[in-house]
């Protein structure tokens, strides 16, 4: 049996392959925007497996240190430390930053840590240059993304820093990649007032130290105790909110996953939709152009599943075109983002599993052009 | 001999009240196998619609119309798959060649044959057996669109007969064609029609094809004559 289909893709192959690759650019941006949602739900959870403590103590009622701003005395990793069941503890503070990288403004996120704690927020894992901080004071340790070189001076706030060590893959939730300080420079850069003020608060008998306050305090709990009754007992004496790290995960991803799949998702129908109508038309006007070779056909007595059988699978075949395109352009282009996109088969899966639904939508006006053709208005008079 | 088509008051209006054509108001005759029937009337005298509907693709108003011994139209259609009747029974032939443009020669002439359920081998056999007798079996492989205006009319014939048609309907077959091709054209008609027992209505404008043919059909004030060549010429009409 003729396979029509292909015999007419052979015939047009050039009009074809072009439409296919411009569905198929589409396409491959959806794959880099579910790319880039995989890769925000991936990063949102760096900084916490990076630290992974059992337990996040932070100011009460707040969903902190990440999701909203959260103020805790430095004190409480101290007072925690003793209580049973409680085996490491540290305090740690998170802020944004702007910094100047050979005279390019970066948006970094910086770690405060303490470097002579029990836990240290780098992972050694991720430390691919140099060393994690040693000293109490300028210091620090930067993300190969940022561009910075090992031993190279940078300014934050009034002071110069050193780069003693270099990360790789280390962002905040946000995609923002990280510098690491330790705490007392940290807690300067946060807490410390301008002079002015200092002054003002002074006049009015205000102490303000910067050493006395952190964003969180983290927990690492001995074996055998209970996590949840843990936290639960912490929250009530300690009138903090706390969150296992479980919990705090839920917070950093749920949010996101939420907000930012919702806007993914939006954008992933729209250009299926949109490409779901090029193909439609692109086979519409080629079923157009052969109408009166259709028409013939159905004079010469070929039944209208024939016809159909082919205009569906030159439909098919131009989806699935597109799509091997979309998948190759995707590959093709993802590193060169600056966030991190993570292009996974199962996302490639449901989209060609879409791809195929769309395509026999798109075949759908060609096909109803096909029925409505008449035999007998195929030969002129 | 056998009837091959044969119709009973066949009627053909197209449009209602105001925007009545009345084409045909009686066809009713009767056509043998083996012959070639001319079918000569004036432009606009309703000769394709007359075809079409011996062709199964129009339908009358009313009337009766056979193929062979069965009974296909009676003030409506007995079947409901008159396409099965078009690619089984009828083979057509227009003045313009109609060949699909993305098959190629062999495939275009094959395609009927194989939707019928003749095997592929031997479609393409009784292609090639057709396409020789046309000589253009070198072409058999080339797009229509390399072919001139004559050797596509060829291998629309070709497709016409390679089902096997019990009836062939031919619309102008000629009128693209210089008149030496014509003749020939008929000719081979004439043939195809006493070899494989097919009868053939051939509509043509040119009354020096007549002769070659065995009787002539004609409409006159929306009426179908059937007349013998002796009584077409005795006629002096058109
Ligand atoms: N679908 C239609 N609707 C209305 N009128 C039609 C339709 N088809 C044909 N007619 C009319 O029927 C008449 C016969 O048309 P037909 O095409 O059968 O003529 P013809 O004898 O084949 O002419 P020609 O020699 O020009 O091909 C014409 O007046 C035409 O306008
Ligand atoms: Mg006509």
């Amino acid at each position: 049996m003729i396979n029509l289909a292909y015999k007419d893709i052979k015939h047009s192959l050039g009009k074809f392959v072009a439409t296919s690759m411009g569905v198929g650019m589409l396409l491959g941006i959806v794959l880099i925007m579910i790319g880039v949602y995989r890769g925000m739900v991936i990063d949102a959870q760096v900084l916490i497996d990076d630290i992974n403590p059992d337990l996040w103590i932070v100011q009460e009622d707040t969903l902190g240190p990440f999701a909203q701003s959260s103020r805790v005395h430095t004190d409480l990793r101290d007072t925690l430390k003793v209580l049973d069941g409680i085996d490491k503890t540290a305090a740690l503070t998170f802020e944004g930053f702007q910094i100047d990288v050979n005279g390019k403004a970066v948006k970094v996120y910086a770690v405060g840590y303490d470097p002579l704690g029990e836990m240290s927020a780098i992972n050694p894992k991720r430390l691919i240059k140099g060393r994690a901080i040693l000293k109490e004071h300028y210091e620090v340790v930067a993300t190969d993304k940022i561009g910075l070189k090992l031993n190279e001076t940078i300014r934050l706030g009034r002071d110069e820093y050193r780069v003693v060590g270099i990360t790789h893959g280390t962002v905040s939730s946000g995609g923002d990649p990280l510098i690491y300080l330790s705490l007392k420079d940290a807690q300067k850069l946060q807490f410390l007032y301008s002079n002015f003020r200092v002054r003002n608060d002074r006049l009015r008998g205000i102490k303000s130290r910067a050493n006395d306050l952190v964003n969180c305090v983290v927990a690492k709990a001995k074996k055998g105790f209970n996590l949840e009754v843990l936290a639960k007992e912490i929250a009530k004496y300690r009138h903090k909110s706390v969150y296992t790290q479980e919990q705090e995960r839920i917070i950093l991803t749920k949010n996101l996953i939420k907000m930012a799949s919702k806007q993914i998702g939006m954008f992933t129908v729209i250009l299926i939709v949109v490409s779901t109508i090029i193909i439609g038309l692109i086979i519409y006007t080629m079923t157009l152009e052969k109408i009166k070779e259709i028409s013939i056909m159905k004079l010469l007595g070929v039944p209208n599943s024939s016809i159909i059988k082919m205009i569906v699978q030159e439909t098919l075949v131009m989806g699935i075109l597109a799509f091997f395109f979309g998948l190759l352009f995707s590959h093709l282009i993802y590193d060169k983002f600056p966030k991190r996109v993570v292009l996974q088969n199962h996302d490639a899966a449901a989209l060609f599993a879409i791809v195929v639904a769309a395509s026999l939508i798109a075949s759908l006006i060609g096909i109803k052009r096909v029925i409505s053709a008449n035999p007998a208005e195929a030969i002129g008079g | 001999m056998d009837t091959a088509i044969k119709t009973e008051k066949l009627v053909k209006h197209f449009g209602k009240g105001d925007t009545l054509v009345e084409v045909i108001n009686d066809a009713t005759f009767e056509i043998k196998k083996g012959e070639l029937v001319a079918l000569i009337a004036p432009s606009g005298a309703g000769k394709t619609t007359l075809l079409m509907m011996i062709g199964c693709v129009l339908t009358p108003t009313s009337g009766k119309i056979w193929l062979g011994n069965e009974l296909v139209y009676d003030n409506k259609w007995l079947t409901k798959e008159q396409r099965k009747i078009r690619r089984e029974k009828i083979g057509f032939i227009f003045q313009a060649h109609y060949l699909i443009p993305f098959l190629n020669v062999l495939e275009n002439v094959i395609l009927i044959p194989e939707l019928n359920g003749v095997g592929e081998a031997k479609a393409k056999e009784k292609a090639l057996e057709l396409l020789d007798y046309f000589g253009i079996k070198d072409k058999a492989d080339s797009m229509p669109a390399n072919l001139s205006g004559g050797q596509n009319q060829r291998v629309a014939i070709a497709r016409a007969l390679a089902n096997n048609p019990e009836i062939i309907l031919a619309d102008e077959p000629t009128a693209a064609l210089d008149s030496k091709r014509s003749v020939d054209v008929v000719k081979m008609l004439k043939k195809i029609a006493l070899e494989q027992n097919t009868a053939v209505i051939m509509v043509t404008h040119d009354e020096a094809m007549v002769p070659l043919c065995d009787r002539v059909l004609t409409i006159k004030d929306k009426k179908v004559y059937n007349l013998a060549i002796d009584e077409y010429k005795n006629r002096a009409i058109v």
